[in-house]
């Protein structure tokens, strides 16, 4: 499903964030990308969705080299692939449903497409109830569950998530843990990069671990060290 | 299809609302500077009024009585083309009556008394003479020649009527021109600016519009939108000001009194139709300009 060779990221002409790496994602595998903060743990996903293009190497999404794709294509790229992030990224002037629509929206989903998908994603993600409340009235674990839901109501093939436990006490990270895990069971591949070692070691699968760029460390199974 | 024009028009109407005071000011703006720019089309052509009997490097003209028999006329002719050393005869042109009294409806444009005592009938007709010569002496001896021929009911000098005027023309239609265009340029680095602010103001939503697979041009095109509106409404403001100004000017040059020439400066309404609807156009433009500048230098937020 994801495939690196080789790739390296630069920032300016002496500081690189990835060097060299080369590891392949089959679909449906569950990967965390781990390593301290300054890793490159997030620049990976950033060369997975086309925010960032390699100096050097080559990444394959689905079966492209996503490095020549035309810039007029990358949305298309992007519409089978979710995000998560660690601040949830949410419309704060946007309900919950709102805020899940948007996705399908800015696509060109229809509304009665809309109207159907989202309830049922917001009732996979236990807020249903919640679908008017706005992000200021919810709690930082409800409000990465509606970041979830709007990654993941497209039914994307892949989602990327960069630290989505990273602001949440354990045992909502838990929480959390679990909804990206019932994801992942779907068929989705997921790729979640953290330095959370409790639910690396707790979910042990797959683990790559960064160190300054490189990848040190590429484990079935994993746990983080 | 719906759903997106739908989405489109939605933010462009919430855009607006968030940034009433910035849209306020680049409608206003736009709305003065083309404002101006009416002004510069409605000056120019109450100038050309005035000098529309003067077009073609016309030097002279020979008003001929309206009672002129046939015999005077052709000798006149002759006696015109009998000069082929100072007089350009292939220029040299005859207005009969009909011509000369569609000529003076612009010349009296405002002035209804002048205009009344006029008709096809009682307006003297008149050859307009190009002078090959620049020697104004050699000019105006020549009129004194032509001004004692039979039929002839008198002869006007371009040098006397309109120089002052053209010179005049020619500067008022600049400072017009250069302050139009700066206040255009103000009006879309204004909307510019507008656009922008709205999109910094909505880098989130833009963000995470570009990580969901939405294309470039369906996040740009409410913020285009935005400003296109800033532009027309603009104009629309700009339109009701021109007609104003111009209703204003008309019936205050009704005031002055005939045969003075101020009353050639009357622009009639329909050139000032034609005028805001050039005004709606620049507007569209000048706003469509800036706000596709500013969304497309500013999406990657």
């Amino acid at each position: 499903m994801i495939r690196f060779e080789n790739v390296t990221k630069m920032y300016g002409s002496d500081v690189a964030a990835v060097r060299e790496a080369s590891f392949d994602v089959p679909k449906g595998e569950f990967v965390f990308l781990v390593g301290p903060s300054g890793s490159g743990k997030s620049t990976l996903l950033r060369l997975m969705n086309r925010q960032e293009r390699p100096e050097r190497g080559i990444v394959w999404v689905a079966g492209a080299n996503i490095n020549e794709l035309a810039d007029s294509r990358i949305p298309y790229l992007r519409r089978g692939m979710g995000n998560v992030f660690q601040d949830y990224k949410l419309l704060m002037n946007k309900t919950v449903f709102e805020n899940v629509a948007f996705s399908l929206q800015v696509i060109g989903r229809p509304k009665h497409v809309i109207r159907q998908q989202v309830p049922q994603v917001l009732e996979l993600v236990g807020l249903a109830d919640k679908e008017d409340r706005f992000p200021s009235q919810l709690s930082g674990g409800e409000q990465q569950r509606v970041s979830i839901a709007r990654a993941f109501v497209n039914r994307p093939l892949i989602l990327l998530a960069d630290e989505p436990t990273g602001n949440l006490d354990p045992g909502t990270g838990e929480e959390i843990m679990s909804l990206l895990d019932a994801i992942n069971r779907t068929g989705t591949t997921v790729v979640m990069a953290t330095h959370d070692h409790r639910v690396v070691n707790a979910m042990r699968r797959r683990v790559i671990q960064l160190d300054r760029g490189l990848v040190v460390r590429d484990q079935e199974r994993g746990v983080y060290e | 299809m719906f759903a997106r024009i739908s989405y489109a028009f939605r933010e462009t109407i919430a855009s607006f609302r968030r940034n009433v005071t910035l849209s306020a000011a680049a409608i206003l703006t736009s709305a003065v500077s083309l404002l101006l720019v009416g002004t510069t089309f409605l000056i120019q052509r109450a100038f050309d009024n005035l000098l529309v009997q003067w077009r073609g490097d016309v030097g002279m003209i020979v008003f001929v009585r309206p009672d002129v028999s046939e015999e005077q006329l052709s000798f006149i002719k002759q006696t015109l083309e009998a000069q082929p050393n100072v007089i350009n005869v292939k220029k040299l042109d005859y207005l009969d009556r009909a011509a000369s009294f569609e000529e003076a409806k612009r010349v009296f444009a405002g002035d209804r008394t002048t205009l009344s005592l006029l008709s096809v009938e009682t307006i003297p007709s008149q050859f307009k003479v190009v002078p090959l010569t620049t020697d104004p002496n050699l000019v105006r001896g020549l009129a004194d020649q032509y001004r004692n021929l039979p039929g002839v009911q008198g002869v006007a000098l371009a040098e006397d009527e309109f120089e002052v005027i053209s010179t005049m023309s020619d500067f008022v239609r600049a400072v017009t021109i250069a302050m139009s265009l700066i206040l255009l340029a103000v009006a879309v680095t204004l909307i510019w600016n507008t656009i922008r602010t709205a999109m910094v103001a909505r880098r989130n939503e833009i963000e995470v519009m570009k990580l969901v697979g939405a294309t470039n041009w369906f996040i740009r095109i409410p913020f285009i939108l935005e400003g296109l509106v800033q532009g027309i409404f603009g104009a629309i403001v700009s339109c009701g000001g021109l007609w104003t100004l111009n209703r204003t000017w008309t019936s205050g040059v009704a005031g002055f009194k005939p045969g003075t020439g101020v009353s050639s400066l009357v622009v009639p309404g329909s050139y000032v139709s034609g005028v805001m609807i050039i005004l709606l156009m620049v507007g569209a433009l000048a706003g469509g300009i800036g706000s596709g500048i500013a969304a497309s230098k500013f999406l990657d937020v």
